[in-house]
């Protein structure tokens, strides 16, 4: 984790996998940078740590360096300064070691159109010298987990997106790696792929390290235990998710009101005068309340809430800015913005 | 350890680079391309037999089945197979499907390039050699031509030897270059004026063209004369002037006189091709692939994919 961030209370316990005393982090960074033909930088003094058996998720928009990062831990590019390692082992073009360990899933994955999905996975077996008497069961029970099972005697090049990543799946599964390193893996997903593709996350978040790359909020939420959030090339924040959700504790809810426009100003207006107290109005009728840090959250709340009750408008629900994953992000990129140079 | 369990674990250690091998075999053998070079060089093959059937001598008759692999149109296809592994949308699907596992890049780069020479050599050697079986067994209206086996052997692997440095010619091209069309246009502007270049070097015996040229002469070579024939110290001479030749290639980029030599190689001289010599073809031609699949390994390990 980032320096002065490392939050080792939040590491989770679990049967196997889990993070033992003194053990090495599954992944570990420091001050990586990648900079492309003297032009662009994709990864930006990075130092990272990132449990054993966490499920950790690099969050970024599009850009932000994720993507570079995954293929530096791989070796498949090789850092302009700085260095990595996963499980102890330092990364590159050369550490067959290292990439014996990792199961990794491009976002969209290509394949060689002209093979079947056995024939794939059995020489991707042979890559990591899986024996023969190990290769073929796995194979089928992996083409089961994935429900590819009824889709064998397809050419990979008729297959849809979703059948893609399942496949993709499979492939980084088939040397049953401890840590997995997943690009996007529900880009370009249905529903029900995706619910399928989260669940199994969670699935073997249980026994492995994953690490997780995407710019979709919801599915960390979801399935993330710890967080890192990436932003044109640097490591803004990583930690806990709970640390990330506590970074946004404002105290902020949103009071939505029904009434006449005029009562619902002069109720913004009568929250206003409390002390302590900020409002703004948001979509339709609806009031964000901004709480001082100094005040009692339920305090300044049973004031508002009297306030309403004589304002005479109907009460429609309050909803908490607590614990919202999009928010602490938003705000995360927002300072990070505005640190400016100070960066 | 006894045998059995070294031979597994170097079959589990070469579980790779068979696997990539097998797998790149079978994407060429499918590709379109393969597929009508091997029916274009059977029936280019079978025209040039018919057509020359009583005309010429076996050894000329074979040597003109072997140009269209050394000179034109075959070059092409084996420059072109030879520059697709590592470059364009191909490195892309290879460093998501094969590079990201636990594989070395020179097990990669070695195995892909294994995998074209094999197929080139198998294709050309699938076309030529019953090709060659014919025209030395069947009775023709020709006069009785020298044929040796010896002289089939070597000249076949001669022409398989420039096919090999033209595949791991085209493996650094496409290395180096990244785009696989510019590459191969590039190897097209190098391959075609070879002759000319080679002759600013003095090294005109290297010349596809002087080879095929000399393809006749080597033909009729019987194995014990080149063994242990009347020169006993044919390999020392050949050594030196391998090294001349190196010296002379030299010279010309430092800008230094070449030694003054005391006569012209025979090689020229009545399109006898005497002075051809196997050892200094295979020396010119062998060293050069080595230096290209060197070359290319270095610059492909240091590579960003």
């Amino acid at each position: 984790m980032t320096k002065g961030q490392t939050n080792k209370r939040e590491m989770p316990a679990r049967a196997a996998g889990a993070e033992q005393p003194g053990a090495e982090p599954a992944i570990y960074t420091e001050h990586l940078t990648k900079i492309y033909r003297q032009r662009l930088i994709a990864v930006n003094d990075m130092t990272l740590e990132v449990p054993r058996g966490s499920v950790f998720g690099l969050l970024g928009p599009n850009g932000a360096g994720k993507t570079t990062t995954l293929r530096l831990l791989l070796g498949l590019q090789r850092p302009t300064a700085g260095r990595a390692e996963v499980f102890g082992r330092p990364c590159g073009p050369n550490a067959v070691g290292v990439r014996s360990r990792i199961g990794y899933l491009p976002t969209n994955p290509k394949f060689p159109g002209s093979l079947r999905p056995i024939e794939y996975l059995d020489l991707l077996g042979r890559l990591s010298r899986l024996p023969h008497a190990i290769r073929k069961p796995r194979i089928s029970a992996l083409l089961r987990s994935v429900g590819l099972l009824g889709a064998t005697n397809q050419r990979i090049e008729t297959f849809s997106t979703g059948m893609c990543t399942r496949l993709g799946i499979a492939a980084s599964l088939i040397a049953d790696p401890p840590l997995l390193l997943w690009d996007e893996p529900t880009a370009g997903l249905d529903p029900s792929a995706r619910r399928f593709t989260l669940d199994l996350i969670r699935e073997l978040g249980k026994t492995k390290t994953v690490v997780v790359a995407t710019h979709i909020l919801s599915d960390i939420d979801q399935i993330c235990d710890h967080i890192g959030v990436m932003h044109e090339g640097r490591m803004i924040f990583t930690g806990s998710m709970r640390d990330m959700k506590q970074r946004l504790r404002r105290d902020d809810f949103n009071l939505e009101v029904e009434g006449g426009e005029e009562d619902v100003r002069r109720l913004a207006r009568d929250i206003g005068n409390i002390e302590g107290i900020d409002v703004r109005f948001g979509a339709g009728q609806e009031l964000l309340v901004q709480v001082a840090e100094d005040r009692s959250r339920p305090g300044a709340l049973s004031e508002v809430l009297k306030l309403v009750d004589a304002s005479g408008l109907s009460l429609q629900g309050i909803h908490s800015g607590q614990n919202v994953t999009e928010n602490a992000y938003l705000q995360l990129l927002q300072e990070d913005e505005a640190h400016g140079f100070g960066r | 350890m006894d045998s059995g369990a070294k031979i597994s674990k170097l079959g589990t250690r070469m579980m790779p680079y068979l696997a990539i091998l097998r797998h790149d075999l079978g994407t060429l053998w499918s590709s379109r391309l393969v597929r009508l070079w091997l029916a274009g060089a059977a029936l280019l093959t079978l025209m040039l037999t018919v057509s020359n059937w009583s005309r010429f001598q076996d050894a000329p008759l074979i040597a003109s089945l072997l140009f269209p692999y050394l000179v034109f149109p075959w070059f092409f296809v084996v420059v072109v197979l030879g520059v697709s592994p590592v470059s364009g949308s191909q490195a892309e699907a290879l460093a998501d499907g094969i590079l990201s596992r636990p594989v070395s890049r020179c097990e990669y780069l070695l195995a892909a390039w294994s995998a074209r020479v094999l197929l080139v050599w198998s294709v050309y050697l699938a076309v030529i050699v019953p090709a060659i079986a014919v025209v030395a067994l069947a009775k023709r209206p020709t006069p009785e031509d020298a044929v040796t086996v010896y002289g089939i052997v070597s000249a076949l692997g001669l022409v398989g030897l420039v096919q090999t440095f033209l595949v791991s010619l085209g493996f650094l091209a496409g290395t180096l270059l990244r785009k696989p069309l510019l590459a191969v246009v590039v190897l097209i502007f190098v391959w075609y004026p070879i002759s000319l270049t080679l002759s600013l070097f003095s090294l005109e015996q290297y010349s596809p063209v002087s080879l095929s040229r000399a393809l006749s002469t080597q033909l009729r070579k019987p194995w014990r004369q080149n063994d242990a024939g009347a020169k006993p110290d044919a390999n020392a001479q050949d050594m030196q002037a391998f090294a001349r030749q190196v010296d002379r290639f030299f010279n010309v980029f430092s800008g230094s006189p070449p030694k003054v030599e005391p006569k012209k190689p025979d090689f020229f001289e009545g399109e006898k091709f005497e002075d051809f010599s196997m050892l200094r073809v295979v020396l010119g031609y062998g060293l050069p692939t080595l230096a290209a699949v060197i070359l290319t390994m270095l610059c492909f390990c240091r590579r960003d994919l």
